[in-house]
């Protein structure tokens, strides 16, 4: 389903991800867990194509070019990452996950407006559909982002912290509906940081610090052995080496 | 003259419709600069312009010197060329050498201004008879624009807002999440160097009649102004052009009739264009910030000081509440407030038939009595909820409870009663008025 081999990224000169390889069958909900500055949102980026990647290879469905399958993955950034003060309403942002689906001159249809209520209905915000954006709370704004994702239809589901800063209720009901759709075997990964409700959210975990830590059912992987690799402070020599090879090769002092 | 004639009149027709073609166009790709909060980048390219446009002319000068009716497709060209030089060389700071995005916009600014600077005073000594082809580009010369310039700048202009209507969606994605954007496939690189052409060219149609100098202004002003009056992407589109229109418009009529008739006299005295849509522009934009119904200052100042006054009335009402009947001084006392205000408070109350007076003291009216009890509600309603439901200190839930009092509104207040099952005694063991029945 989605198969990584060798994936190695760089900001500069620094890796941020480094020879990771794993493979995630369909159907389940992977919660992909490290430390800050881990590279959790640069593997999604990645995956998307959003970045440039050094080495590596990315295949979905079994299939190696990606541009056939883009159109399958429906990805969240993080709520950060846009300027809620933007002029937009909720069911405009909703309804751009129609534009991969358009042709560049083309105009939303009637069927893409629809679907765009529809998913609003769905997270239960059909009320703002025309509200703008900076006016919701932070929980709205993140069903806004799902609401989005959904009307995509695709196979896999590539979600960047969807539940900071959120309430509890909006994080319960987000996470059942995402169950749902792994229910009708799509694929849910989801960049967590709660440790606590690992094990009721997700089927699988992925344990990321630069490098691949482990990956497979929450059961196998979430041990405290590999919780030690992953957030302890073993990691800290290779970091420090990681600096040491990135400054030498910049020539800076 | 009547107003057509501005635009049909042989003299007057070009630098209008000059003006208000670019106008549009500038506006609109400000808008989306603005969005993007780069607008600084319009500042640097413009005056990066400047070096390219005096290279171009002094070539042209010195190897075509008889061929001064295309000076304008060479600055044109050079324009072009230099600010494509000064964006590479802003991108070149960002990126390799790591030189923060302020920093290397304002170094480009003054690195590629200064170089034109010096050439221009080279040029005064080698090509005199050129020099001014260069030297009114600084703050532009609408006056002396030509029917071929129209033609070429409506070209241009039309070009840049027919991208924008096309691409309309696109663009909206790509301004508001990027990231999303790539992810669904739309040509981010591809519509951001369209942008970036397009940017360029409204800044070089703007040099001819506002200048390299003040440029900018007509770049961000109209986006400024067209923000405060709407909340969507469509309309700020549009507002933003009608803004623009209207300044390039205003300010040819403007320095028209203002240069005729400084000039009554017989003397020569001439308000220039570009300055003059420049301030009409920032008018637009000055008022907009303060009188837009939604954000601008005034008004929001206005709100601000209503509730406040609201604030003070509830509190004046819940102490004629707790105390019977007060005098001036004792609502003065009681709230901490200065005479004058309490005087004006209470006279408030007076006119609106909360209070009444009494021997010389006032005391609330039957509709006055229902008022306060309904805030009493709420501070004590609001109080047992913190109390119960939140679990704060009894001690503490009092001041917040103050400020609540005046907010809360019928739905929020029916949504605690049921949530506390009506309850009778707040958490100080005060009885809590009951809606009816008072």
């Amino acid at each position: 389903m989605i198969d990584v081999e060798g994936l190695t990224v760089n900001y500069g000169k620094t890796p941020v991800l480094w020879d990771v390889s794993f493979q995630i069958p369909q159907g389940v909900s992977v919660g992909i867990l490290g430390p800050n500055g881990a590279g959790k949102s640069t593997l999604l980026k990645a995956l998307l194509r959003i970045i440039p990647t050094m080495s590596g290879r990315m295949d979905f469905f079994g299939e190696s070019s990606f541009s056939k399958v883009q159109k399958k993955i429906a990805y969240v950034p993080q709520r950060g990452s846009v300027d809620w003060d933007f002029p937009i309403t909720a069911f405009e942002v909703v309804l751009m996950g129609r534009y991969g689906k358009l042709r560049l001159f083309g105009r939303p249809r009637a069927a893409d407006k629809e679907a765009a209520y529809r998913a609003l209905e769905i997270v239960g915000m059909r009320d703002y559909a025309h509200v703008q954006i900076g006016q919701l709370s932070g929980g709205q704004q993140q069903r806004i982002f799902i609401a989005r994702a959904l009307v995509q239809n695709g196979d896999i589901f590539l979600l960047d912290e969807p539940f900071a800063g959120v309430d509890l209720t909006t994080e319960k009901t987000m996470m059942a509906l995402l169950k749902q759709e792994t229910e009708k075997g799509k694929t849910i990964c989801v960049v967590h940081h709660d440790l606590p409700t690992v094990k009721e959210y997700f089927d699988w975990v992925l344990l990321l610090n630069t490098r691949l830590i482990a990956v497979g059912p929450v059961s196998e992987v979430l041990t405290p052995e590999n919780l030690c690799l992953a957030f302890g402070k073993n990691q800290m020599l290779f970091d420090e080496a990681a600096r040491l090879a990135a400054k030498s090769a910049s020539g800076i002092l | 003259m009547s107003f057509l004639d501005f635009f049909i009149d042989p003299v007057f027709r070009a630098p209008m419709w000059g003006t208000l073609l670019m106008c549009v166009a500038s506006s609109l790709i400000g808008t989306i600069l603005f969005l993007q909060k780069k607008t600084l980048l319009a500042e640097s390219l413009s005056h990066a312009t400047y070096p390219g446009v005096v290279l171009g002319v002094a070539l042209l000068g010195w190897f075509f010197p008889s061929q001064e009716k295309w000076a304008f497709a060479v600055v044109l060209l050079g324009a072009l060329f230099s600010s494509y030089l000064g964006l590479k060389m802003i991108r070149f700071l960002q990126e390799k050498q790591k030189v923060s995005t302020d920093a290397s916009l304002c170094f480009v600014l003054s690195l590629f201004f200064g170089i034109g600077v010096l050439g221009i005073s080279g040029m005064q000594s080698i090509l005199p008879s050129w020099n001014k082809q260069v030297q009114m580009l600084l703050f532009g010369q609408a006056a002396t624009m030509t029917d071929l310039h129209i033609l070429l700048y409506g070209i241009l202009a039309c070009c840049v807002v027919f991208f924008v209507w096309l691409m309309f969606h696109p663009l909206k994605a790509i301004v508001f999440d990027p990231d999303f954007s790539k992810s669904v496939k739309l040509p981010v690189p591809m519509l951001e160097r369209i942008l970036f052409w397009c940017l360029l060219v409204s800044l070089v149609l703007g040099m001819r009649s506002v200048g390299v100098v003040l440029m900018s202004g007509m770049v961000i002003a109209p986006a400024v102004a067209a923000r405060q009056y709407t909340s969507s992407f469509s309309k700020m589109l549009w507002l933003s052009a009608l803004f623009g229109a209207c300044s390039g418009l205003l300010g040819n009529i403007l320095s028209i009739l203002g240069t005729s008739y400084l000039s009554r006299n017989g003397e020569m005295l001439t308000i220039p264009t570009g300055p003059m849509i420049i301030l009409v522009g920032g008018c637009f934009a000055f008022y907009a910030l303060a009188f837009a119904p939604e954000r601008g200052l005034v008004f929001r100042k206005l709100r601000i000081r209503s509730f406040h006054r609201k604030c003070l009335e509830e509190n004046c009402l819940k102490g004629f509440w707790k105390k019977g009947s007060l005098s001036y001084a004792g609502v003065q006392a009681l709230l901490g407030i200065s005479p004058f205000r309490a005087f004006f408070a209470v006279r408030r109350l007076v006119r609106k038939g909360w209070v009444i007076k009494e021997h010389k003291t006032y005391r609330l009216t039957p509709d006055g009595m229902h008022k306060a009890a309904s805030i009493v509600r709420l501070h004590r309603l609001w109080e047992l909820y913190l109390a119960n439901m939140l679990k704060l200190e009894t001690g503490k839930v009092h001041k917040t409870a103050e400020e609540m009092e005046h907010i809360l509104t019928p739905e929020i207040e029916a949504k605690l009663t049921e949530l506390l099952a009506n309850p009778t005694r707040d958490p100080h063991e005060q009885p809590i008025p009951q809606r009816r029945g008072l």
